[in-house]
């Protein structure tokens, strides 16, 4: 998968090209308005990663130029500091797929990208199996063989994204990105402690059907959601 | 000056009610003596004895006393004064006109005399008809002075009045005063200049707070970004992965504060739009659900009493939304460690507007932290749970974008927000 990362910022722009390579990504990039539409022009992209404040051009001019040229079929994602609703809603009217705010956490990053592959390519992946348990994303609910297991949005949020993630241990920042990262409030409950209360709960939940330890605690650094060989 | 009219009137209605008198004594003298050249004067004294008479009308409070041969008075002229006179046994003050005349040779004198006792009525009622025509003299200059005074100060008050319109550091601009006074032109100029000055300088601040967390978001990207990739490298010794933890914990609290600093600038500065109508309970059963786990896990009873249906109208949602998450979110984190209560009481108001209550159980904020409580960068230095001090001052930047009126209690029994919600439109 291509990715051309747009951003003034040469160091931002490194961590990012970093951890997309480990993730398999091939990476170009850009520093200018300029040079972004020179690398529109002549390459093809899976993906577009934008920073909307760039030295010499509007990001949002450049976003509906990307689209016009010949990289009508790539996924275009603003990275942007200014995360006001409104420059949200206008890029995803000007035809962006998402948008982050910076900071952003890498990881939520690449969760959506890989959200927009699967859409893209028809393969979402609707059940998501573990043990003896079922998530259904497209209904939203938690089975255990024929019981629903209750669970609230924000937990079956957690449960999901553990699950997308399996084998790789989540940090509890990471994890409160994705619940609360599009959140607007006050900073304070976006304080990570709070993803032990969720977990806490989640487990109690799936304990009164099946005895095993799912979710394992990373002692000091987060969690991780077990295999089935593990459980 | 009413006052000294008041102590020199008794004088002045006296010496008027003397002058009138002797005006009226001197009218008769003329009267009877015009009298006496038509029919002689001998019809005036016929069948008296002593060649005089005297008469004194019914009620005897005047009397013309006609004599003839007396001529001690004539060289002096006319005369008047005040005599005391016999009357059926009793001495009566009479104030006395005393002329001399000669006619067919003969002097004669004659005196016409009217009782004090008449005189005092005169001046009596005078001194009544003075007193009411005073205080209605002083009743009329003081309406109209009133009149005069509001009609020429009306510039003040149209002053203070766009004054007291000023809600934040960035009113929109006053309209010209409407005024012929050059004071008032003065005044209003000075006003004008001094909240383009307050403007000026707030909004300097605001673009600061602006440029310096939407600077400083790009290096704390790098930082963050970077500990993402070093927790990914394999065979990270646990020492070292725990404080990469760590500094991102840091990092994240940094963030949230310049992420809440930008949205209070930007709700200050106006960039966001009202374009909801806001059902307050549905509102509020929404943030329960959110924060449905933490009440739980805290065993907080919550309550809720709202009679009508508290709606806010025009609104931004979102902003609504943050309100009173932090609201209650606070009234959670503030509360007792276990079994604590929160209760969310309120009721429409007879003018349209919506008072709502949000008590929680806990212990007290101290009296003298109220007033700074909606501050930022507070926090209470007594131990308690950890925060950053902006959740209030987003509330209340959230508050006053919605012209919503907002106080805070606090007693042993907890603390209550009481917020004021203006009529919806």
């Amino acid at each position: 998968m291509n990715v051309l990362i747009i951003e003034d910022d040469k160091a931002l722009a490194r961590e990012l090209g970093l951890y997309l390579h480990n993730e398999r990504f091939h990476c170009d990039f850009a520093r200018t308005g300029r040079e972004a539409s020179e690398k529109l022009f002549v390459n093809e992209y899976d993906f577009v990663l934008l920073d909307l404040g760039l030295p010499d051009q509007d990001g949002l001019q450049l976003l509906s130029e990307a689209r016009k040229e010949r990289n009508q079929q790539a996924s275009i994602i603003i990275l942007s500091a200014r995360g006001t609703v409104d420059d949200r809603i206008k890029g995803l009217d000007l035809g962006a797929d998402d948008y982050l705010a910076k900071p952003y956490s890498l990881l939520e990053l690449v969760s959506r990208m890989q959200a927009i592959v699967r859409r893209k390519h028809g393969v979402t992946q609707d059940v998501l199996p573990f043990g003896p348990f079922v998530l259904n994303v497209s209904d939203r609910t938690l089975r255990h063989q024929d019981h629903e297991v209750p669970l609230t949005k924000k937990e079956f949020d957690l449960l999901h994204y553990l699950l997308l993630h399996r084998h790789k241990v989540l940090t509890r920042l990471q994890l409160s990105e994705h619940i609360w990262g599009s959140m607007i409030s006050d900073s304070d409950d976006r304080d990570s402690n709070f993803i032990d209360v969720h977990v806490k709960n989640i487990r109690k939940k799936l304990a009164t059907y099946d005895p095993s330890e799912w979710i394992e605690t990373v002692r000091g650094v987060g969690y991780r959601m077990k295999t089935a060989q593990e459980a | 000056m009413a006052g000294v009219l008041l102590l020199a009137l008794p004088w002045a209605i006296e010496v008027f009610a003397l002058r009138h008198t002797e005006a009226r004594l001197r009218s008769e003298l003329v009267k009877v003596r015009q009298r006496i050249e038509r029919v002689g004067v001998n019809s005036f004294l016929a069948g008296q004895k002593n060649d005089q008479r005297l008469h004194y009308d019914l009620l005897e409070d005047e009397f013309i006393d006609l004599r003839r041969g007396q001529l001690l008075t004539a060289a002096q002229g006319d005369t008047i004064a005040t005599l005391p006179r016999q009357q059926q046994g009793e001495l009566v003050d009479f104030r006395v006109l005393r002329a001399s005349f000669v006619h067919d040779g003969q002097p004669y004198t004659l005196e016409i005399g009217k009782s004090m006792e008449s005189v005092e009525d005169v001046y009596g009622l005078l001194r009544g008809f003075a007193a009411y025509a005073l205080v209605f003299a002083v009743l009329t200059t003081l309406l109209i002075e009133l009149g005069v005074i509001n009609y020429l100060l009306r510039p003040v008050d149209q002053i203070v009045m766009r004054l007291r319109a000023v809600q934040g550091p960035t009113p929109p601009p006053l309209p010209p005063l409407h005024t012929g006074t050059w004071d008032f032109q003065y005044l209003d100029n000075s006003i004008q200049q001094m909240l383009q000055k307050i403007r000026t300088v707030f909004e300097q601040e605001r673009e600061f707070i602006a440029n310096v967390s939407h600077e400083l978001l790009t290096p704390i990207s790098i930082l963050q970004n970077r500990f993402e990739n070093m927790l990914q490298a394999e065979n990270l010794p646990e020492e070292a992965e725990m404080q990469l933890v760590t500094s991102q914990k840091t990092l994240q609290r940094l963030t949230a504060t310049l992420r809440t600093l930008l949205l209070i600038s930007r709700i200050e500065n106006a960039q966001f739009a009202r374009p909801d109508r806001v059902d307050i309970k549905e509102l509020l059963a929404e943030i329960v659900e959110e924060l449905d786990y933490r009440l739980q896990d805290q065993h907080i009873a919550l309550q809720q009493q709202l009679t009508d249906d508290p709606v806010m109208a025009p609104a931004n949602r979102t902003l609504l939304f943050t309100l009173f998450y932090n609201l209650l979110s606070n009234a959670i984190k503030y509360n007792l460690p276990e079994d604590g209560r929160i209760a969310i009481t309120g009721a429409a108001q007879a003018d349209g507007s919506y008072v709502l209550v949000v008590h929680n159980t806990g212990k007290p904020i101290p009296k003298e932290q109220l007033p700074y409580l909606f501050e930022r960068f507070r926090r209470f230095d007594d131990g308690r749970v950890e925060g950053f001090g902006l959740g209030l001052s987003v509330v209340r930047s959230v508050a006053q974008f919605h012209f919503i009126r907002i106080s805070a209690a606090s007693d042993e029994q907890g603390t209550s927000f009481t917020l004021h919600l203006p009529r919806p439109r």
